[in-house]
């Protein structure tokens, strides 16, 4: 079932475009201040020409085949600096996107799946209540990317977990080390990480996310991980004589 | 006893080049114009700049009447109708009448440059409210007020804070009767946003449309600026009606890709209204006897590899006298009937 689109508002400001009615509550003004970090990015022009409202962006992108979801209306929305609606869509639509860029084909050179990594960003910074609530189930992920350098590891592969992936996950998991160990790459006889990371390569991912903004990204989205990830980078970085 | 002669009628773009270039290949021309002055369409009608190079149209007409003028083999009479024409190819005879008499002459062979009118919004089906809102204004109202830099809400004099252009008015209208795209209303809408936004950087500006329509080059140089530049917002949906609501205009109509329905408030609602054959179009055309389409525009019924050549031999027609046409079109129009005109004057076989 789809809900009846929103009627577009006579909206009484001047500087207020073709507005829906989602989100009355939040001030204008907030929207503003957020769709003006988003264009203020460097990144912003290269990802955002001008948009034909063509499509083929849409057609390309397998989250709109599964989904209630538009790149072309990301694009378009950014194009037409319609505040109001960006600021629906940063709460209700980014988190639709699996940013495989299969929407980078635009006859405009845009970025689509850019623009959103871009107001991802912004939401995560300012932490609204969607990309808290968006990126809850993927605490488990974000601790292992951040603490490890790898993301899902072997020893995840847990029968109970993922019964969907069929009858063989019980055997291999029993066998986990010995099936690790038959991959002829060496950096994979690993369990508890996706590859082996090197300590000096570790290192450096901390020391980036932390200087990078990343830290504070979490620690909007989700103070008690962050806290458990600081820890384990805390002790890493004072051996090697960081403080941090 | 045949005549030597070239006969343009109208001293539009189309017109004045005709006479130019036959005059350069060594014809004598006469030029008659209805109205006062020289120049056509973008003298008569205050064009800003022109599309899609954004010369200045006053400017850039001056050189062209000047040329064709100032060549001692053009003849312009200014003020002056033609009301009957007698004869046939290589021998016609022309009736030339001012206010205060007339005067017959002859002419060899006959270029119709009596261009078009733009289309009025008040007409038929269309529920713009043109002649009811003053802040509902056409294509040429708004390049007069480009060109002095001025360009207000008429209802209060101050700069507009939102601006619309509507597109396909009058054009592209089984209702209306024309079928057919004007052709340039989508290039000149884009250029006068360009031109609103250079002169009042604080409005917004909307372009309500059917399709853009911006054909080779137009698409880079003026729809893609427009859009990336000067941050005009392209809405694909045509307004149904435009009403008055808190002292502002209020636009309804669908955002199509959005797919909602939209009602927004403006300030100034610019009607990007099309071509119609003109009444000189339609005059000259039953005078001389060519045949016309439908809509009332001069045919030119030998196919695309001769747009100029009319049904009555020794008559040709140039520019928008034939359908909606941009000024490259007529220009490059004019110049094919100047060349052909000469080669009938002088007894040369043109086939098509």
């Amino acid at each position: 079932m789809s809900r009846a689109a929103p009627a577009t508002t006579f909206a009484q400001r001047p500087g207020a475009t073709l507005a829906p009615r989602a989100y009355e509550d939040v001030p204008y003004e907030e929207k503003l201040a957020l769709w003006e970090e988003v264009k203020a990015d460097p990144r912003f022009p290269d990802y955002l020409y001008g948009c034909y409202e063509c499509g083929i962006c849409v057609a390309a992108c397998p989250s709109a085949r599964f989904y209630d979801f538009s790149p072309r209306k990301i694009a378009q929305a950014a194009a037409r600096e319609d505040v109001e609606l960006i600021f629906e869509q940063m709460n209700d639509d980014v988190w639709n996107c699996s940013q495989c860029f299969s929407c980078d084909r635009c006859p405009r050179q845009n970025s689509p799946g850019g623009l959103i990594t871009i107001l991802r960003e912004v939401a995560v910074r300012h932490g609204l209540a969607s990309s808290q609530e968006a990126l809850e189930g993927y605490g488990r992920v974000v601790y292992k990317i951040m603490t490890t350098g790898t993301q899902v590891s072997p020893d995840m592969l847990q029968p109970d977990a993922f019964p969907d992936w069929g009858p063989d996950v019980k055997e291999v998991s029993d066998q986990l080390d010995l099936w690790r160990r038959a991959l002829p790459p060496e950096t994979l006889h690993t369990t508890s990480t996706g590859w082996e990371v090197s300590e000096k390569t570790l290192l450096e991912l901390y020391l980036i996310w932390h200087y990078s903004d990343v830290m504070d990204m979490i620690e909007e989205v989700d103070e008690g991980l962050h806290m458990i990830i600081l820890d384990v980078m805390e002790e890493t970085l004072e051996e090697a004589g960081y403080e941090i | 006893m045949g005549s030597d002669r070239l006969l343009v009628i109208g001293a539009g773009p189309a017109g004045l080049e005709a006479a130019r270039l036959a005059a350069s290949l060594g014809s004598q021309v006469l030029v008659v114009e209805k109205r006062d002055v020289a120049g056509g369409m973008p003298i008569h009608e205050n064009y800003a700049a022109l599309t899609h190079g954004f010369r200045d149209a006053g400017e850039a007409m001056s050189e062209l009447i000047s040329a064709a003028t100032g060549h001692p083999n053009v003849e312009l009479r200014t003020a002056t109708e033609v009301t009957a024409v007698d004869g046939s190819v290589g021998d016609f005879s022309v009736t030339l009448s001012t206010g205060t008499g007339d005067e017959t002459v002859d002419a060899g062979a006959i270029i119709l440059a009596t261009g078009f009118q733009h289309f009025d919004p008040g007409r038929e089906t269309q529920q713009y409210g043109y002649y009811e809102f003053p802040d509902v204004i056409t294509l040429a109202d708004a390049e007069a007020m480009l060109k002095a830099n001025n360009f207000v809400r008429p209802s209060t004099g101050e700069p507009p804070e939102r601006v619309a252009f509507i597109q396909c008015v009058g054009s592209r209208d089984r209702q209306i009767g024309n079928e057919f795209c004007s052709k340039v209303c989508c290039g000149i809408s884009s250029k006068q946003a360009i031109e609103v936004r250079q002169q009042v950087p604080d409005a917004r500006v909307f372009i309500f449309y059917i399709d853009m329509r911006m054909y080779g080059y137009w698409e880079n140089e003026i729809y893609w600026p427009a859009q990336e530049e000067y941050r005009v917002n392209y809405v694909k949906g045509i307004v149904t009606e435009i009403l008055s609501k808190n002292g502002r205009l209020l636009v309804r109509g669908e955002d199509t890709t959005m797919g909602r329905p939209m009602e927004v408030p403006m300030d100034v609602v610019v009607l990007a209204v099309g071509m119609e054959p003109s009444l000189g179009t339609r005059k000259m055309a039953e005078m001389l006897g060519v045949a016309t389409n439908k809509y009332g525009y001069i045919e030119t019924p030998h196919g695309e590899l001769d747009t100029v050549s009319t049904s009555v031999p020794g008559v040709f027609a140039v520019g928008a006298a034939t359908g909606p046409a941009d000024l490259d079109d007529s220009i490059s129009s004019a110049g094919a009937a100047a060349a052909k005109a000469v080669a009938l004057l002088r007894g040369a076989e043109v086939t098509v």
